[in-house]
């Protein structure tokens, strides 16, 4: 029996393709193939998708605004004008700035609905909370990203945007130096642009790296929804590598929409700022904390921000209990969906109450 | 307690917290001191709110008004910011705007709706160029080519992800 088995013919290797030997080198050079470890089936839904797509639209901000600072001159005396060249002298300008524009609501949009299904499912209990509070900053990151953008565009509403920077600096007394008009002998509106183009961007790096090994660290969260919750038996897997694919296709959606935005809904310029005046209200994300303004003051914006981050902070300390469905949370879910509520509900009040002068009035 | 019966005691619970915060939702006094406020400023801040908020005609009115009353009126011709009330108060927005720019020594505005039949009866101040709070732009267009070639380029994007969003699954 041994012998009829020695004497049979080997078989033929199957052949190779060239691309799998290409996968093949590339994989023996970068590691490629230790992407593909599985991950649950729930993380190739849209939901567990959010906060890949928030990272694409903030690559997508980079390359956009590579563009822009070519062009772009932050000496507050020729900042409008280079913003009106971009829009009307350079080519695809004015597309290349209503992509970043556009794209930039996208993010804020992703990032606070990835906040939101986190919290949801509560993807942030044990042993995730550091990545939680990662994820906070990159909330706070993305927060300051559009803020310190909104204000570089430099008309009526940047100015004025500006202006209650300035007055908040001034109420954190020492601490708010860095926004004195005069710190440094640099024009405000230049070091928020260095701000804007480089040290957001590379915190923002720098944390996403950390959030992203954390994810890898701990694997995906569960998912509380759907009939897998309620079965005992494991959920079936993916590689990881099918959820990049799926990420890439999103973010050719996503570029799409943010395509067709930026010619059909190009984003418009304002006038020229004139000093001392306060005739415009805030961005939309931004807008809810215009009533608080219009209640206590401009220290209301500082209090709102910094309450609404705190609280955010001590969710994972709230909410200890090992439960994970909103159902079997109610207090802190219906706690949260107040505030959503209060946010939204302020939002819709500042867009539709006439305009107040909050300072040097 | 089950949760058909706390869905409407929590939608009261948050209606009644939208009634207290809307009577409290009562603007700061934003007009306290007007008088103290250059005339030169309230007419600037009438101006760009006929520019930027032209819905907003009782605000800009309160900033005529107090033009009108300020202390300081240096730099501003207060006979054409009466006339400006007059004129916002016969609802022409143009005339009203153009008598305003006039009132601090601006030049008339460029693109201000049917300039042609207002300016006729006003006299024009000599100008250079135009006043620095009239450079905006609001939207501009994509012409020529560009605009149907990004257009399909994002719709091909847009639906050819879609589909193979649904494949991949």
């Amino acid at each position: 029996m041994s012998d009829t088995t020695v004497d049979r013919p080997l078989a033929e290797p199957p052949p190779v393709s060239r691309r799998q030997r290409l996968v093949d080198a590339l994989d023996e050079r970068l590691g490629l193939k230790s992407l593909q470890y599985p991950i649950p089936a729930h993380a190739n839904t849209l939901a567990y998708s959010l906060g890949g797509l928030s990272l694409i639209s903030f690559v997508l901000m980079v390359a956009t605004g590579i563009f822009l600072t070519q062009y772009y001159n932050p000496d507050p005396a020729a900042a409008h004008e280079s913003v009106r060249h971009i829009i009307t002298g350079v080519t695809l300008g004015g597309f290349v700035r209503g992509f970043h524009w556009w794209g930039s609501m996208a993010m804020i949009v992703l990032v606070g609905l990835h906040l939101l299904r986190v919290f949801a499912s509560a993807s942030f209990k044990r042993p995730r909370e550091g990545n939680w509070v990662i994820g906070v900053a990159l909330a706070a990151l993305t927060a300051g990203l559009f803020f310190t953008g909104s204000v570089l565009k430099w008309d009526q509403e940047s100015l004025e945007a500006l202006e209650h920077n300035i007055e908040i600096g001034k109420l954190l007394g020492k601490f708010g130096f860095w926004f004195s008009d005069t710190f440094g002998g640099i024009p405000l509106l230049t070091r928020l642009y260095v701000v804007h183009i480089a040290v957001l961007p590379a915190l923002f790096t720098l944390a996403v790296a950390v959030h992203l090994l954390l994810v890898k660290r701990h694997g995906m969260a569960p998912s509380p929804f759907g009939d897998r919750a309620k079965d005992s038996g494991p959920e079936p897997t993916r590689p990881f590598t099918r959820h990049l694919a799926e990420l890439g296709v999103l973010g050719l959606v996503l570029v799409g929409v943010l395509t067709l935005l930026a010619v059909l809904l190009p984003p418009v310029h304002g006038p020229t700022p004139i000093e001392g005046i306060e005739v415009t209200k805030p961005p939309w994300p931004l807008l809810w904390v215009y009533p608080v303004e219009d209640w206590i003051g401009v220290v209301g914006i500082l209090w709102a921000t910094l309450a609404i981050f705190a609280a955010l902070l001590a969710v994972p300390l709230v909410d200890r209990s090992p439960e994970l469905h909103p159902r079997r949370r109610l207090p802190v879910v219906i706690g949260a969906g107040v505030v959503v509520a209060l946010i939204i509900g302020l939002t819709i009040y500042a867009a539709v109450r006439p305009v107040a002068s909050h300072i040097s009035m | 307690m089950t949760g058909t019966s706390r869905g409407p005691r929590l939608l009261s619970a948050i209606a009644v917290a939208w009634l207290a915060v809307a009577a409290l939702a009562t603007p700061a006094a934003a007009h306290e001191g007007e008088e103290s406020v250059p005339a030169l400023t309230q007419v600037q801040v009438a101006v760009a709110i006929l520019r930027t908020q032209p819905e907003q005609v009782d605000l800009a009115a309160d900033r005529i008004n107090d033009a009108t009353e300020a202390e300081d009126k240096d730099g501003v011709d207060i006979d054409r910011v009466e006339q400006a009330k007059t004129a916002l108060e016969a609802g022409d927005m143009a005339k009203t705007e153009l008598l305003l720019e006039q009132a601090l020594g601006a030049c008339p505005g460029q693109p201000v709706t049917n300039p042609a039949g207002v300016r006729a009866k006003l006299p024009q101040t000599a100008c250079p160029a135009p006043p620095a709070h009239e450079l905006a732009l609001g939207r501009v267009p994509l012409h020529g080519a560009a605009k149907p070639t990004l257009l399909a380029i994002g719709a091909v994007l847009t639906l050819g992800g879609l589909v193979l969003t649904r494949r991949i699954r």
